[in-house]
């Protein structure tokens, strides 16, 4: 994990942090069960309102700038249905 | 590969039979996902080869995980899995025995088998989950079920003492006795790591909800809810003695190392390591 | 080298399963079979093989089900009691092709009964005991020569067939001593597994070759086998449809009934000019035997047909023998058991159940008193 510090712009007086990590969800794995979004403990995670071919509605990252990749979606998830890797690389 | 999202573990799963039969919230999928990383590890750090690899489960939910593994595996019949995964190991020294199975299958209907495993120090590492019901078949007692506890085939409240299988494998001289919860993944992964480097009896025990049966028939209306309640019974300590491991459901339940020695294997005493 | 022993049956078999390669044997101690279980704890480590003492026969079932699956040439011995107990097992290893010889000392029962005695009454229950759709070959010795030869023949089959054999005799043959030719390794002639012919991730552990019988890779060999208990296809991945379930269970016993030629095996005295034809197995046959000899003296035209392999039961064989014979003779040490094979399959002919309950070898005396009331 890169303790570097965020990059940030200002873009008109704002403050757009880069992700530097990017969570994975394998949409057609998901069952909807919830605790990917309830043990984030940055809030990254919620509930889309996009279903996948059974009907479960997976999580996105609505949050992705504040994930700090430390996996406790993945560890979590019984479905194998979610992944976190370093932004800009892997999956 | 066409660019679908590729699971770190999914090089030991048999990707096109997922989604898997588990419930959501079911944790076994969490405790599978922790074993395999751990296997993974050693595997990448070269004292472990794929090739060697072999799961064997009984009946019951969990003993469904057998048939999703890339590696070779066998799902054989209920309560039997250790006697099968004894010959497996006693036939070929060079395999590494991994069974997995519940409560029920392991400690239930295969107690006797465990008994006498973990009293020949045989060379297996045993994962224990523990979801305190007969799932499978429908929400029936299991021996680890707490006192007074519904269940379909108790719809009076249990009448007995659940069995404290830590003690119980502890004191038939096993090498290695944890217990874990997929409320901390993390614990399972180091637990498999460390006992995968070791020899003899090496047995797991794993809590973990079932939320559709166990959780929905004594009230918890969902998967969460029923993590939150057993994260809040478990806590864990560094070195736990064997005399506060029993499964208290009132109380709560301790997690932990119980017992890490190194004596000699069976195969080792049989002159064939 | 052979060797010529004077040895009971028990240890004959014991000797053609090390000729035969066995590597692994998981047993319990049962009378009448522990000493074959003994004799084999001494000899075989010597050979490099593994004896294990499990805590029961449920437990030695499953263990010699997993051996096998880790390439070990596998057995385990045992009388009804023990058999009771291994059924499912046995199922297990039937659903999954699992090759392995099983040897069953029958002894007088029901429950407990008469640990060291004899008898012949579970000549069903090892063809049927285990529940659901299947075939399975039992083989009967009747001397301690045939205990030796017949367990080298029922490995052979297993690991041709992928399948249990069972190698089925009694308490009275068991310790009954004679003189064996023990034959070593080298000198007997003995098939071995179909390995794969395809590579990994193409192998399929339950696709049938054109005899019914699928190849079979071990753990470890790099094939990502499923040893697979559910009703499964070719992957062994469960099928719970009725068409792969047909065709499943539908092999599982063609794949035994249609290679019967390398099972069945019938051994036939004095039949050639028989009015009257004497069918008798095992420990019973010696007597029958005896029996066919003393009314030859007398001039009665009589002969005996003993059948090697209960099951599959050799209808065309006998067909052919009785086709000339008046009557048919079926002579057991139980109520009547392999009589109604014999009444089903020569279905115009008289046949006639001699049951002789005897906790011994049914003497020549009796079975003869009792044929001559029907000559």
């Amino acid at each position: 994990m890169s303790s570097a510090k965020p990059t940030s712009q200002e873009v008109g007086g704002a403050t757009a942090p880069t992700p530097r990590f990017r969570v994975v969800v394998i949409a057609e794995r998901c069952k909807e069960c919830g605790l990917c979004v309830h043990v984030c403990p940055k809030h990254v995670l919620e509930i889309g309102s996009k279903a996948n071919s059974r009907g479960f509605r997976y999580p996105v990252p609505a949050r992705q700038e504040e994930c700090v990749g430390c996996r406790m979606c993945e560890y979590n998830c019984p479905d194998f249905a979610i992944f976190v890797v370093p932004a800009g690389g892997g999956g | 590969m066409s660019g679908k999202p590729q699971h770190p573990l999914d090089k030991y799963l048999i990707t096109k039979r997922l989604p898997h039969i588990w419930c959501p919230g079911c944790g076994i999928g969490v405790a599978l996902a922790a074993i395999l990383r751990a296997v993974d590890r050693r595997i990448r750090e070269g004292s472990l080869k794929f090739e060697d690899l072999v799961m064997v489960t009984g009946i019951g939910c969990t003993a469904r995980a057998a048939m999703y593994m890339a590696f070779d595996s066998a799902h054989t019949i209920h309560g039997r899995a250790i006697a099968f995964a004894s010959g497996v190991k006693l036939a070929n020294p060079r395999l590494e025995v991994l069974v997995l199975g519940g409560d029920g299958d392991i400690a239930g209907i295969g107690g006797n088998h465990l008994l006498h495993a973990a009293r020949r120090n045989m060379d297996m590492t045993v994962f224990m989950i523990t979801n305190m019901v007969y799932a499978m078949t429908g929400g029936q007692v299991a021996p680890t079920t707490p006192t007074g506890m519904y269940t379909t085939t108790t719809p009076r409240g249990n009448p007995e003492t659940p069995v404290n299988v830590i003690k119980l494998v502890a004191y038939q001289g096993a090498n290695y006795v944890a217990r874990a919860s997929t409320t901390h993944p993390m614990l399972i992964e180091r637990f498999t790591y460390k006992a995968l480097g070791k020899e003899g009896f090496r047995f797991i025990e794993i809590i973990s909800p079932c939320p559709e049966i166990f959780g929905r028939h004594i009230g918890f209306r969902g998967p969460i809810e029923l993590y939150e309640e057993l994260k809040r019974k478990s806590r864990f300590k560094p070195s736990p003695s064997l005399e506060e491991s029993d499964l208290d459901w009132e109380n709560g339940w301790v997690l932990g190392e119980f017992v890490d020695r190194e004596e000699p294997g069976y195969l080792r005493r049989i002159g064939r390591v | 080298m052979s060797r010529f022993e004077y040895i009971p049956a028990n240890i004959a078999i014991a000797e053609g399963a090390m000729a035969a390669g066995l590597d692994f044997f998981a047993g319990y101690p049962i009378t009448p079979a522990s000493d074959l279980f003994e004799y084999l704890a001494e000899k075989l480590p010597e050979r490099g093989g593994v004896v294990v003492q499990f805590e029961d026969e449920i437990g030695s079932i499953n263990a010699v089900v997993g051996a096998a699956w880790a390439g070990a040439k596998a057995m385990t011995a045992t009388s009804g009691p023990g058999f009771s107990l291994m059924v499912e097992g046995l199922g297990l290893a039937i659903m999954t092709e699992t090759p392995l010889v099983l040897v069953d000392v029958m002894r007088a029962g029901p429950s407990t009964g008469v640990p060291t005695k004899t008898t012949q009454a579970d000549v069903f229950q090892v063809r049927f005991a285990a529940h659901g759709e299947y075939s399975i070959p039992v083989l009967a010795p009747w001397s301690a020569q045939e205990g030796f030869d017949l367990t080298v023949k029922a490995f052979s089959i297993a690991n041709a067939l992928r399948t249990p054999v069972i190698l089925l005799t009694d308490a009275a043959l068991a310790h009954t001593w004679e003189r064996v030719e023990v034959r070593s390794r080298g000198e007997v002639c003995v098939r071995d597994r179909k390995p794969p012919a395809k590579p990994p991730g193409e192998f399929k552990p339950y696709e049938p070759d054109e005899d019914l019988v699928p190849r079979m890779a071990y753990f470890g060999e790099g094939y990502g086998v499923l040893v697979e208990s559910l009703a499964h296809d070719y992957e062994g991945f469960y099928a719970p449809n009725t068409e792969e379930y047909a065709r499943l269970v539908r092999r599982l016993v063609d794949k035994i009934e249609r290679n019967a030629g390398m099972i069945v095996e019938s051994a036939t005295y004095m039949v050639g000019d028989a009015e009257y034809l004497i069918y008798a197995y095992g420990s019973t046959a010696r007597s029958a035997y005896a029996v066919v000899k003393e009314l030859r003296r007398e001039g009665v035209k009589v002969g005996l047909f003993r059948p090697k392999a209960l099951w599959p039961f050799d209808a065309e064989g006998l067909r052919e023998v009785a086709s000339r014979c008046r009557k048919v003779f079926v002579v057991e040490n139980n109520l009547g058991k392999m009589v109604r094979e014999v009444e089903r399959v020569l279905k115009n002919k008289e046949v006639i159940p001699i049951n002789i309950i005897d906790l011994e070898v049914p003497p020549p005396e009796a079975i003869e008193d009792e044929v001559r009331r029907w000559l």
